[in-house]
């Protein structure tokens, strides 16, 4: 089988050695690679005695077949672990050029455990393992670390982690390639609690594909598809994805300062109308990435990559923040600090609703520009009110006695749209299996771009099997490893022959469907056992009770509890939402359990 | 008349973010927006339909039926194919 490198490389940084091994190609042929091929290893090492931030815990970074092949945006890599944020299993995933690189050091999987005495970190020349001591670089962030590393795109790719990662913040990234990061759910934490600083990939191995014409033919065509389609070739490398600013706002699905209200009278000056007239220098992309998505901004202070929409709306909207300098300052500053944008911005949001109802002692105010960076700065630290908030939402607001006020689905902050203008993406937020996220399959394709095709956005019968669709799609994309925007061009079925020509196992559509659905029970499994039930597939009191007042969503909450129903009898779950042995039968999961 | 607002490209086409456009339906205050701003023919209708992708709302809920009647209140806006996440 061709793709795979066949091999796993083993790192515990307690005794500082290393071993490499076979990958078990069934488990390959299964799983696939990137969040699929994690899972289904962390399954098997991490159970639920084990602390997200002890030396127990893992990190299993793991790329693709596809990845490092030129396959269309087959830079990117996954990052599977026990999450320090929700206790979950956890995939983030990330591009760049670090995935690339990571293939060509002759491994498909790094799996890290244990806990350097002293900060190190490591590098990776050509397969071979050399630790280094960091005790020098501890305390870096992350800009100047990575040049400090020899970071050269298509050579020399550094991954590490900032301050926050160091101070053990449960919202800390994992950054690589100066400002792209596997965000979500503290991965940076873990590998802060393990003292490894950064990990530097360099290697000249390049993937063997079995059928070398249709590949190529495949390239050609792939390429066509993403020039022919208006998304893809005009609408994310013109505006990024901050263009859904407006029409998030305009249909009243714009959560606004801590999802107290739904639209925001400040969206048109955080648009990405407004970032690409007045801060935009240029555009850039990923390896291999003909879409070019990635903005580069400018505003007095700073340049850099970003900010996407969801960091444009999580220091905007939600915290009621109108100043687009600000926001792509704040955005800049969590990247160098090693943050997740999404979960940080949401936290200030609900430390400034506890200030504001007087639950919390604190001058923090929606609308305060101004307070942004120095809170960011106190986060990475975990000093000052930073101790408060660097858990993220749920453990600050549950310490003042109103968790009701985190924005969170199973302790993860959520994305941008709120789910009482969006019925499919509630439910969607509230079965994810890493918590309130968009990654994990998004529905405002479907309920409001027409993507591929219009639904009622505030239907709540029928809506389950959407969702389902949307879930095991993503998860199968999330284990080739490539960009979820290639799917706005090219569709499920194509990955599959791709997959097929580059490993030489012909996968059918509904093989690569019901690979993503044996990975999303799989992490569904793995929460069970962690002790997670239905009970968490919920939403905030405040989504499901409370309608807005105004705006196109005006009297619509969340109707989850009849979605939810409909959403385990169609997955083939029990209603409390377990896997039925049938069903665990028929996706080869049976025996894990 | 209704407000017509324009997003994204569309606003560098037409040169304006927002017009009032009189129509008794949402079709034809569209085909009057075009037939002025000639540089969105074939952007926001094919066909005489609305363009794969595009997406317009009236008082921000999705319009498909170009028949619908609009009111002088109306807000109508439109939005080029666009994506994110």
């Amino acid at each position: 089988m061709n793709g795979w490198n066949g091999k796993i490389l083993e790192i515990d940084l307690t005794t500082q050695s290393h071993k490499s091994y076979p990958l078990d190609m069934e488990m390959a042929r299964q799983f696939i690679g990137g969040r699929g091929l994690g899972t289904r290893l962390l399954w098997d090492m991490v159970g639920p005695e084990v602390d997200p931030l002890s030396p127990e815990n893992v990190l299993i970074f793991t790329n693709g077949p596809l990845t490092g092949t030129g396959y269309q945006t087959s830079n990117r890599f996954s990052v599977t672990t026990k999450s320090p944020l929700t206790g979950t299993v956890l995939d983030a995933n990330s591009g760049g050029f670090w995935g690339m690189q990571f293939k060509r050091t002759g491994y498909d999987v790094m799996i890290v455990r244990g806990k350097a005495e002293k900060p190190v970190w490591i590098e990776i020349k050509n397969g071979d393992v050399t630790f280094h001591d960091a005790s020098e670089l501890w305390g870096m962030r992350v800009f100047a670390l990575t040049e400090k590393l020899g970071q050269d795109n298509n050579k020399r790719n550094v991954l590490c982690i900032g301050p926050a990662g160091e101070n053990l913040s449960r919202m800390a990234a994992i950054m690589n390639d100066r400002e792209r990061a596997a965000a979500r759910g503290g991965p940076g934490a873990v590998m802060g609690s393990k003292n490894l600083k950064a990990i530097v990939v360099e290697g000249r191995e390049r993937p063997v594909i079995e059928d070398k014409e249709r590949f190529k033919f495949m390239l050609y065509e792939t390429r066509k598809l993403l020039a022919a389609s208006p998304l893809t070739s005009q609408a994310l490398p013109e505006f990024g994805t901050v263009v859904l600013m407006n029409i998030m706002n305009n249909i009243g699905a714009l959560a606004t300062r801590n999802h107290q209200q739904t639209q925001f009278e400040g969206a048109e000056a955080i648009s990405g109308e407004e970032l690409t007239e007045k801060y935009l220098v240029k555009n850039a992309a990923c390896w291999a990435c003909p879409i070019g998505c990635t903005r580069i901004s400018k505003t007095e202070k700073v340049e850099g990559e970003g900010p996407e929409f969801e960091s444009t709306w999580a220091f905007g909207a939600q915290c009621g923040i109108d100043d687009l300098p600000a926001i792509i300052e704040a955005n800049m500053l969590c990247n160098d600090l090693g943050l997740d944008t999404i979960s940080v911005g949401s936290t200030i949001a609900c430390a400034m609703e506890l200030s504001e109802k007087g639950f919390m002692d604190s001058d923090l105010r929606f609308g305060r520009a101004d307070q942004l960076a120095p809170v960011i700065e106190a986060i990475a630290a975990r000093k000052d009110i930073g101790s408060d908030l660097a858990d993220g939402s749920l453990r600050l607001a549950t310490k003042y006695n109103h968790p009701e006020l985190s924005m969170s689905a199973k302790g993860m902050e959520m994305p941008a749209y709120d789910p009482r203008g969006l019925q499919g993406q509630g439910l969607l937020y509230a079965t994810s299996n890493r918590g309130g996220c968009h990654m994990r399959g998004n529905m405002v394709g479907l309920e409001v771009l027409g993507l591929p095709k219009l639904i009622d956005r505030f239907q709540v019968q029928g809506k389950s099997s959407f969702v389902i669709l949307n879930q095991n799609s993503n998860a199968a994309i999330d284990s080739l490893v490539v960009c979820k925007f290639t799917n706005m061009g090219v569709a499920d079925e194509y990955f599959a022959r791709v997959l097929s020509a580059v490993t030489g196992i012909q996968y059918a559509t509904t093989d690569m469907i019901k690979v993503g659905e044996r990975v999303w029970n799989l992490e569904r499994l793995y929460n069970n056992r962690e002790g997670f039930t239905a009970k968490d597939d919920t939403l905030p009191p405040r989504l499901l009770t409370e309608a807005p007042v105004d705006g196109p969503s005006k009297g619509w909450v969340s109707n989850l509890e009849p979605m939810l129903k409909e959403y385990y009898r169609t997955r083939g779950w029990d209603e409390n939402g377990v896997p039925t042995q049938k069903k665990l039968i028929e996706l080869g999961l049976a025996e894990l359990v | 008349m209704p407000t017509v607002k324009l997003y994204a490209n569309l606003r560098k086409l037409a040169g304006t973010k927002e017009l009032s456009i009189t129509g008794p339906t949402l079709g034809a205050v569209v085909n009057v927006l075009v037939r002025q701003n000639p540089a969105l023919d074939g952007v926001v209708l094919e066909n005489g339909q609305i363009r794969p992708h595009v997406v317009i709302t009236v008082n921000g809920h999705n319009a498909v039926d170009l028949d619908a009647s609009v009111t002088e209140q109306d807000v109508i806006a439109i939005f080029p194919p666009i994506a994110g996440g």
